[in-house]
């Protein structure tokens, strides 16, 4: 028997003699009589995930649950625990639950209540209402569509906000067809009672986004709720997990932390900015301020819906700018002249001008405000691009406004812009994405086109006022669902990068390069279905959120990201007066270099995978360390292939990895360093692809471990570039790093490779020097061929055989390089340098001396290579030079050296 | 896709042959230059006077990835030795013109061949020595269209491998671009001498051929007569016997007598049929 139509058949005879005696206006005076509803829905727009915290004293499932604690008790420990609305059970045979439950909550508390009834008569809703209900549950599993529609009717009516329940996919459906804007899917059947935990997770995609959405049942961790959050849920209904807590406050507190979007240095650079167009009046603009959206538009074409009187709109900006938050105003033109323009600036004052018509380029002239331009897609892209860059070059114009075309209408059409053909442009020029785009549509469009942001009108409005007035509720949805889609997305295009697509992103075969003629997948038969299921499953995981937001859980708690970027004066001063140098310090993440961020990622991966072992190369050992550890962290046996040469050169490394629990195995042939380690692991996956994860320590080898780990890595620019703004204002002229395999360099430059204003600098090993011979320069004197399954820049004789490197340094001590650095180099992206033995060494020592940081070896061959650097003021450039410098590890390990070498 | 030039057919032929003699292909494997090249010729002619139907030739090179430690060591000691892909060469046209009925094949490593020298240069200097194509452990045919390409211009088999990770489907499209023979691995692993050969490689075996236009060999880990009495009844056209080979050398390298005895024993072993020894079957019940 379905316990849900057990508990509603009762429900209805029960309340069959109470509901059929009170008249009508009875019960609507009753409901009208209750005060004031309390809206959820407002703050369920914040961005994140909100607690409902729900009071029970027994259920069907979980038993009894009664706790030395009023129910008014309990309900005031969750709202100061930071429960964003309470649930209150009204069912007595099951759960013990009454309506004087809810009437005491809600006089108790100060959040909307719910109403966590079973409703099976319509007449039910008001006497809710009238115990003071904000919310009531309405089940989809219990009435047809049609009467769920007028259930979520008469509620709304009378005040009440339905929050719609639903299991699987048809009572989503259901649910879906009523008006309702509180969707609920809950983990556990009704009939049944039994639970699937990740129902809720499974069906998030189903529901679209301009409804609010509620994931119910068996939620038991704030883990839970981290995942819940980044699949766009945007709030839970807890109530076991809490009712069984001792402190249910703090429980509550660390659910509601959980669901607050982490602080991410990284991913504010790529969230879409909002701007909220057609303002007509003060509730508008403060809808779009308190939603956080970044720009107004004020509409000042005459004839137009949504236009303004110069002195109105005036008003209103005066308004905008006088907010705590300050939003940026807008000030929305067509077709008027250089005068009339230059008036209607000093009369509105607004922070931009938008040129909505066919305006020539010369009305920017004697505009002292940056422009927008509007472009209409009619042409195909590449028209859109040439018409945008003649606009942005003039130097006044900063940003393109991408509209739809329309035959006969001005200013925006509410029609959408083709996908394909907007991301064409978008990754050319710096576009606002416009063209009909609504809460349920604008998540999908910001993943799809790199744009730097979004415009909306009508998509924001109650429909039919006249002029056009902005609905508070959706403003609030459209930026939340706007700025979140990017959150726990590191790999989606969020800006123009104009430069050749196989510099920046390798193709289905795994090739990089202008002429996509780099990368690939040279390897043994028996490897390639590991790397065919290790590329597949990683496609899944690359546009995964869940997997992102756990990940940045690990490199924020355990690795200690973001790591500083800390500006080294004292070592600045030494090279140049003009120098303003900055150094991101990956030494001062767990393990002491870069290696955690790919070995972390890596690790989950396998762990995605089902693998039971993995397995790992290492140069200097920090990637051996980095894997030993991760694998510790996650229980997975592991095992690092060490060249015999390196273990002699990186004892502390090889103890630590042994402490960490790995088995570390000498490799003795070839020249024992990394490439024949590489070697050995290979050979060792080819026997052990069955159960074994092979975590390649650099963005080198078949692919797609040039892809996977260059996104793993990237968040060390993606971190500077914000961090360098933040401080600076600017991006760098110059970024710097050192190139063994590439991993650090890449993570480096990747968010810089589409800015053609900044500067790329490799610096590679130079030994004993380049023209010795001895030395591991691959990019400056490497020709092409294929190593270790990529086609690439390496060194080598004339008939391919592969020259051993020589560096002082183990991790920069390999022949060849990862395949998209060398695309870069060939493309002319990158500017070369190199540093010997002894001037790495001694750039240690001054690092040292002069800021108290030891850096590794590796990296000291980047610090070796700044007095040198082309455009050095004083050097034969005179003007500032901001330079980043990727400081990728620390240096204890290379003490030895240092001492050995005095 | 090679399958028919000059080079495959001789391959393919030399199957034929075998087959047509109640026997399956015997691939012997030495490396070119190991352990000098002199001593490395004469090791040569010696596999194939013990009995090779076809002769694979190792380019010796600086990280092979596929090869275990037996062949690792005896590329390392060729090149130490002065090995070069010109000296290699050189040797594969002397061995071709003493033994011009033996069909010749080289193995190398892929930036052997589409490194530095070139894949269209590579492929003439092997044809001009006489060679019938090439085995590239490190090549799969998603890689392999530019080689390919040289090789049919220059009328050679470039073969392909198939390993037991290979799905059937994906096992038919390789075999379908290749020339020469299927090389079938036989296990997931490097070259190197097994004690025993995997349980499932009848099974292995019949699922490749049944996809396969070309012969198919088997190879890795092979190194006694019983593996070879247990490829043959698998069914496989061939085997290819390498490290077993390089071992027989001995730690010098130089035994070119030891190396005889086990090609012939192993060679030996190839027959399907019982074998007729003065006359009477042997491997009948006695009561035949």
């Amino acid at each position: 028997m379905s316990v849900v139509r057990e508990i509603a058949e009762r429900r209805a005879s029960d309340l069959q003699e109470q509901l059929d005696s009170a008249s009508r206006p009875a019960m609507a005076r009753v409901a009208r009589m209750a005060p004031p509803p309390r809206d959820l829905l407002a703050r369920l727009t914040a961005p994140g995930l909100h607690i409902i915290a729900e009071v029970k004293r027994r259920s069907p499932s979980a038993g009894s649950m009664a706790v030395p604690r009023s129910v008014v008790e309990q309900a005031r420990s969750y709202e100061q625990g930071g429960a964003s609305a309470i649930s209150v059970l009204c069912e007595p045979h099951w759960f013990d639950g009454s309506l004087d439950d809810l009437r005491a909550v809600r006089e108790a508390v100060r959040l909307p209540v719910l109403a966590k009834e079973f409703v099976v008569d319509v007449r039910q809703l008001a006497v809710l209402r009238g115990a003071g209900a904000d919310l009531v549950l309405l089940l989809a599993v219990l009435h047809k569509a049609r009467a769920l529609r007028s259930l979520v009717r008469e509620a709304r009516s009378l005040g009440l906000e339905p929050l719609v329940e639903a299991h699987n996919e048809r009572e989503l459906e259901r649910a879906l067809s009523s008006d309702a804007r509180l969707i609920g899917i809950n983990n556990r059947d009704l009939h049944s009672l039994e639970v699937d935990p990740d129902r809720a997770a499974r069906l998030r995609h189903l529901l679209p986004d301009d409804r609010l959405a509620v994931a119910e049942s068996a939620i038991k961790d704030p883990s839970a709720v981290i995942r819940l959050r980044a699949l766009g849920f945007d709030a839970a209904l807890i109530g076991e997990a809490l009712m069984r807590s001792p402190e249910p406050a703090a429980a509550v507190a660390a659910f509601a932390a959980a669901g607050r979007p982490p602080a991410d240095v990284a991913a504010e650079e790529r969230l879409a900015e909002v701007k909220i167009c057609g303002i007509t009046d003060e509730d508008g603009l403060l809808a779009a301020a308190r939603a956080g959206a970044q720009y107004i538009g004020l509409n000042v074409v005459a004839g137009t819906p949504r236009a303004l009187d110069v002195g109105r709109a005036a008003q209103l900006a005066i308004t905008a700018r006088s907010l705590p938050n300050p939003v940026l105003v807008v000030l929305v033109t067509a077709d008027a002249s250089g005068r009339d323009l230059q008036r209607l600036v000093e009369a509105a004052d607004p922070d931009i001008v938008q040129l909505s018509g066919n305006e020539p380029l010369e009305v920017l002239s004697g505009l002292n405000r940056p422009a927008w331009k509007v472009l209409r897609v009619t042409t195909g892209a590449a028209d859109t691009v040439d018409q945008a860059r003649a606009w942005l070059d003039s130097g006044a114009c900063d940003r393109i406004v991408l509209d739809a075309a329309h035959p006969t209408l001005l200013g925006g059409t509410g029609l959408p812009v083709e996908r394909d053909v907007a991301a064409e442009i978008a990754r050319q020029v710096p576009v606002m994405l416009a063209g009909g785009l609504k809460p349920e549509t604008v998540a999908a469009a910001v993943l799809g086109v790199p744009a730097l942001g979004v415009d909306v009108a009508s998509g924001v409005e109650v429909r039919g006022t006249v002029p056009p007035r902005k609905d508070a509720l959706a403003v609030g949805l459209f930026v939340k669902r706007a700025r979140s889609a990017r959150f726990d997305q590191p790999q989606v295009e969020s800006r123009p990068q104009p430069v050749a697509p196989g510099l920046v992103e390798a193709d289905v075969r795994g090739r990089w390069g202008v002429e996509r003629d780099l990368g690939g997948r040279y390897v043994p038969e028996t490897l390639v279905p590991a790397l065919v299921e290790l590329e597949q499953t990683y496609a899944q995981v690359r546009h995964d959120p869940t997997f992102w937001a756990e990940l940045r859980e690990l490199l924020s708690h355990y690795a200690g990201r973001p790591t500083p970027l800390y500006r080294a004066d004292r070592l600045a001063a030494t090279i140049s007066p003009k120098l303003r140098l900055y150094l991101k310090r990956e030494d001062l993440a767990h393990t002491g270099a870069h290696k955690i961020n790919n070995v972390l990622g890596q690790a989950l991966l396998a762990r995605r995978l089902g693998k039971t072992r993995v397995i790992a190369e290492t140069g200097a050992g920090q990637h051996g360390v980095a894997t030993a550890t991760a694998c510790a962290l996650l229980g997975i046996p592991c095992v690092v292939y060490m060249g015999a040469r390196d273990i002699e050169r990186q004892q502390p490394n090889v103890l630590r990895m042994q402490a960490l629990g790995a088995e570390v195995r000498p490799v003795q042939s070839g020249s024992a360093t990394l490439k024949d380690a590489i070697n050995d692991a290979m050979r060792d996956w080819v026997a052990s692809v069955g159960d074994t994860h092979y975590v390649l320590g650099s963005a080198m080898g078949p692919h797609p471990y040039p892809t996977i780990v260059r996104d793993l890595q990237r968040v060390i620019g993606d971190e500077a570039a914000a961090q360098i703004r933040h401080i600076e204002g600017r991006l760098p002229h110059i970024v710097v790093a050192c190139v063994g395999g590439g991993s650090n360099a890449i993570g480096l430059f990747a968010r810089f490779i589409g800015e053609p204003s900044v500067r790329l600098v490799a610096v590679e090993a130079a030994g004993e020097g380049v023209s010795t011979g001895h030395h591991a320069a691959a990019l400056s004197a490497g020709g092409l061929g294929i190593i270790h399954g990529a086609r690439t820049l390496l060194l080598q004789d004339g008939d391919g055989q592969v020259t051993e490197a020589h560096s002082i340094s183990a991790g920069l001590d390999y022949p060849g390089v990862g395949p998209q650095l060398a695309a870069l180099a060939r493309a002319g992206r990158l500017e070369l340098a190199t540093a010997t033995d002894t001037e790495a060494l001694r750039a240690m020592r001054e690092l040292a001396a002069s800021e108290g940081i030891l850096p590794a070896l590796e990296p000291a061959h980047a610090l070796a290579a700044l007095p040198d650097l082309p455009g050095m003021p004083g050097r034969g450039g005179e003007d500032e030079l901001l330079v980043l410098l990727g400081l990728s590890g620390r240096g204890d390990k290379d003490m030895g050296h240092l001492a050995a070498h005095a | 896709m090679t399958r028919d030039t000059p080079g495959s057919l001789r391959v393919r032929d030399a199957f034929a042959t075998a087959a047509a003699e109640g026997r399956i292909g015997f691939v012997p494997y030495v490396v070119a230059g190991y352990p000098e090249a002199g001593t490395s010729e004469s090791v040569a002619l010696a596999a194939i006077d013990a009995g090779a139907d076809v002769l694979e030739l190792g380019l010796p090179y600086s990280d092979p990835l596929a090869d275990g430690a037996t062949v690792q060591r005896a590329s390392a000691a060729a090149l130490a030795a002065g090995a070069t892909l010109s000296r290699s060469l050189a040797l594969v046209e002397r061995v071709c013109r003493a033994r011009p009925a033996t069909p010749v094949l080289v193995m190398g490593y892929v930036n052997q061949f589409l490194g530095p020298t070139g894949a269209d240069k590579v492929a003439r200097r092997l044809a001009d020595a006489g060679a019938v194509g090439a085995i590239v452990p490190d090549l799969t045919p998603d890689e392999g269209a530019a080689l390919e390409d040289a090789f049919l211009g220059h009328g050679l088999a470039l073969i392909y491998l198939v390993a037991p990770t290979t799905p059937t489907d994906r096992a038919a499209a390789i075999a379908a671009r290749g020339g020469g023979f299927l090389y079938l691995v036989s296990l997931a692993g490097v070259t190197g001498a097994r004690s025993s050969l995997p349980a499932s490689l009848k099974a292995l075996v019949t699922r490749v051929k049944s996809v396969s236009p070309l012969p198919v060999a088997v190879g890795f880990g092979v190194s006694r007569p019983a593996h070879v009495r247990a490829v043959a009844r698998t069914g496989a056209d061939g085997v290819v016997v390498g490290s077993a080979l390089v071992d027989a050398l001995g730690p010098a390298g130089e035994d070119i007598a030891g190396l005889t005895q086990l090609c012939r024993q192993l060679r030996a072993a190839t027959t399907l049929r019982p074998a007729v020894v003065e006359g009477r079957h042997v491997g009948l019940p006695a009561a035949c």
